[in-house]
């Protein structure tokens, strides 16, 4: 890197007067978004209910029918996306700085594929089929997953760094998929009823099973905002970085507990949902530039309101049926990802 | 794996040579028992032409040693006494459906994907598979028994039932089958005359999907034929439609049925309809493994046996 790359992109990061207004507004219009996103995921839905049916049920009274719907199905799914929103959010964007990587995934360290696999035992050989014991098994094996990946990337010499862990991921991610893929066409009868897990859903998930995995991902979420100046740092290429002062092995052990805990959490609540943690911090670094400190709230803004919305779609596209929410954000997800990669030279890390 | 037995193609020859050669010599193993206990049955006496899916083959006029690839197939042969060697089964680790009270069936791998080497090894002489699952297995299938495909293993399903009774060498027995069905059918509609009495069949698929089987449907048609009404509503191919739980109230009926790997388990009712029970007065878990995936004459009869036991509780 030269000097008038670093002096770029020291202005880059310093901002100026017009600059920050304009994230200010930005962050005021991803919180109107966000607010939308919200009251669409209320009001809409495969049972076509009179939007003062659903402010009927808001206000405290409404049909049976529309209790049921708007408080049974409606609410808790809007805060599930909500959560694994933000969670795939934060986790997308500490992955793609701390991997220096546009185009990471936060499945990159083999999380996604660790849950699933977890899910896969649970239903093959514990006959579990209740979601709510899933998500603690699938958080348990996005978590040994990742340990796993830890200590296959950082054997040999020197600590663990991100090709060596990123490779380590995706080699064991794709040993889990593989156990994956067998355990579930050995038996199809029992796997059937995943297959909104498998698609990436948010109905069904209630309120006793979100409230408990709250304070990790608020905990973790706020973790990754900690660590958005330190990755600042790590961007500028390692060597910088330590001349700078910056804690690397706590950066890199920090990172890697906020993406487990994230990646984990959102897996294991609503199954993999696609895209969401590559396009969003794209989006956001393209939109804000490439200081963490906007990427990482910006992120944890836009990916719910991109994930409700998604869901909204999914309820509307064949209704009376749905279309589960991680197949929408493929859908919406894959063009916009070949918009970002045509315009790849806009948004490479240095 | 599956190409043990396909014939190479010129170019493969010569690219990989090597490779076809221990193909062949494979192929060779694989294939030549079964096609020698072909050669002989083919000029025997002991044979029939069967008109299929994929054109006619020559079936042994009793056979003894059949391999069933779709659930119906199964539940036909065993309905007409005879106990196939070997099935495709629904599920590896449920095996073959304990409906069906037979033992000694060997699974050959999933309805889905059929495991050759299993079947082969089984030296079969009658083959019974499906031209819209199994099609690509065709040629290969042949090559270790005669093989007869029926269409489709969409309903309605008693025509596949009359293929199958054919391809075994006992028509008459199959038509007698399906003629006892569709008798007790008219007795029970006769018996209980739910006249006007509706029934929905929901089959609970995960969290966003309930699906409803139509009256084409294998049980959706037994019911129907006992008299009940199914409401009327959009159906793919007549068979089914899907539904978010959003629209549960959409599935009410006078008499709910809740397809359950575990009948006797309450827990089994998704939430959707246990939130909203004041709406499903009668809801009753019945068993997948014959109300939906035992399709044939004996699956018909418990599922017969089942609609009697609930009309005769309501009554």
């Amino acid at each position: 890197m030269t000097v008038a790359a670093i002096s770029r992109r020291r202005d880059a990061l310093g901002g100026s007067r017009t600059g920050r207004a304009r994230i200010w507004l930005g962050l005021l219009g991803l919180l109107g978004g966000l607010a939308i996103a919200i009251a669409l995921s209320l009001t809409l839905g495969s049972n076509a209910l009179p939007f003062g049916d659903v402010l009927d049920v808001l206000r405290g009274g409404g049909s049976p029918e529309a209790r049921y719907v708007v408080e049974e199905l409606r609410l808790p799914r809007t805060v599930t996306g909500l959560v694994v929103g933000a969670a795939l959010g934060a986790a997308g964007a500490l992955i793609q700085a701390f991997t220096r990587n546009p185009l990471a995934d936060p499945g990159i360290l083999g999380v996604n594929a660790g849950a699933a696999l977890a899910v896969a035992l649970g239903v093959a050989f514990l006959g579990m089929r209740d979601i709510a014991a899933l998500v603690w098994l699938a958080f348990l094996g996005a978590l040994v997953v990742t340990i796993a990946v830890y200590v296959v990337g950082s054997a040999g010499r020197g600590a663990a760094d991100p090709i060596r862990l990123t490779l380590a991921g995706v080699a064991l991610g794709a040993v889990c998929s593989g156990i994956t893929t067998g355990l579930t066409l050995s038996d199809p009868e029992a796997f059937e009823h995943l297959r909104s897990w498998n698609a990436g859903s948010l109905l069904g998930r209630g309120f006793d099973v979100l409230l408990p995995v709250l304070p990790f991902v608020g905990i973790a979420v706020l973790g990754a905002l900690l660590l958005a100046p330190g990755l600042n740092a790590v961007a500028l290429g390692e060597d910088i970085a330590r001349s700078q002062g910056a804690n690397l092995a706590g950066i890199r052990i920090g990172v890697i507990l906020a993406v487990t805990v994230l990646a984990g959490v959102a897996t294991a609540l609503a199954g993999p949902i696609s895209f969401i943690g590559l396009m969003v911090p794209h989006v956001a670094r393209w939109v804000f530039g490439v200081d963490q400190r906007r990427i990482l709230p910006v992120s944890i803004l836009l990916a719910p309101a991109i994930v409700l919305l998604s869901d909204v779609l999914g309820r509307l596209l064949i209704a009376p049926a749905e279309i589960p929410v991680g197949i929408v954000t493929a859908f919406v997800g894959a063009p916009v990802l070949i918009a970002l990669a045509r315009r790849a030279k806009a948004s490479a890390p240095s | 794996m599956l190409s043990e037995c396909d014939p190479p193609l010129p170019q493969r020859v010569l690219a990989w040579s090597i490779a076809t050669a221990v193909g062949a010599t494979l192929a060779l193993a694989g294939c030549a028992p079964t096609s020698q206990a072909d050669a002989p049955s083919g000029t025997a006496a002991g044979t029939h032409p069967v008109e299929h899916a994929r054109g006619t083959a020559e079936v042994p006029a009793a056979p003894q040693r059949v391999v069933a690839l779709e659930p119906v197939e199964l539940d036909t042969a065993v309905a007409l006494g005879i106990t196939p060697v070997g099935a495709a089964v629904a599920s590896n680790v449920a095996g073959v459906p304990d409906y069906l009270g037979v033992n000694g069936v060997q699974p050959v791998g999933t309805v889905p994907e059929p495991d050759l080497e299993a079947i082969a090894a089984l030296k079969p002489d009658l083959i019974l598979g499906t031209e819209a699952r199994h099609s690509k297995l065709y040629e290969q299938l042949s090559a270790i028994a005669p093989t007869v495909f029926m269409q489709t293993q969409a309903d309605p399903w008693q025509e596949n039932v009359l293929l199958i009774g054919a391809a075994l060498g006992q028509p008459d027995d199959a038509k007698a089958l399906l003629d006892g069905f569709n008798e007790r059918c008219d007795r029970i509609a006769e018996e209980f005359d739910v006249h006007g009495k509706t029934v929905n069949l929901i089959r609970p698929r995960d969290e966003t999907t309930l699906s409803l089987y139509g009256p084409t449907s294998f049980a959706g048609s037994a019911l129907e034929c006992a008299g009940l009404t199914i409401p009327a509503r959009e159906w793919e191919d007549g068979l089914q439609a899907d539904l978010s739980p959003e629209n549960i109230l959409d599935a009410t009926a006078d008499y709910v049925l809740v397809t359950s790997a575990d009948p006797a388990d309450d827990a089994t009712i998704p939430p959707a309809i246990t939130q909203n029970r004041s709406a499903f007065p009668s809801v009753t878990l019945v068993d997948t493994s014959y109300w939906v995936s035992g399709v044939g004459p004996k699956g018909g009869d418990l599922v017969l046996d089942e609609i009697e036991a609930i009309l005769e509780t309501e009554r």
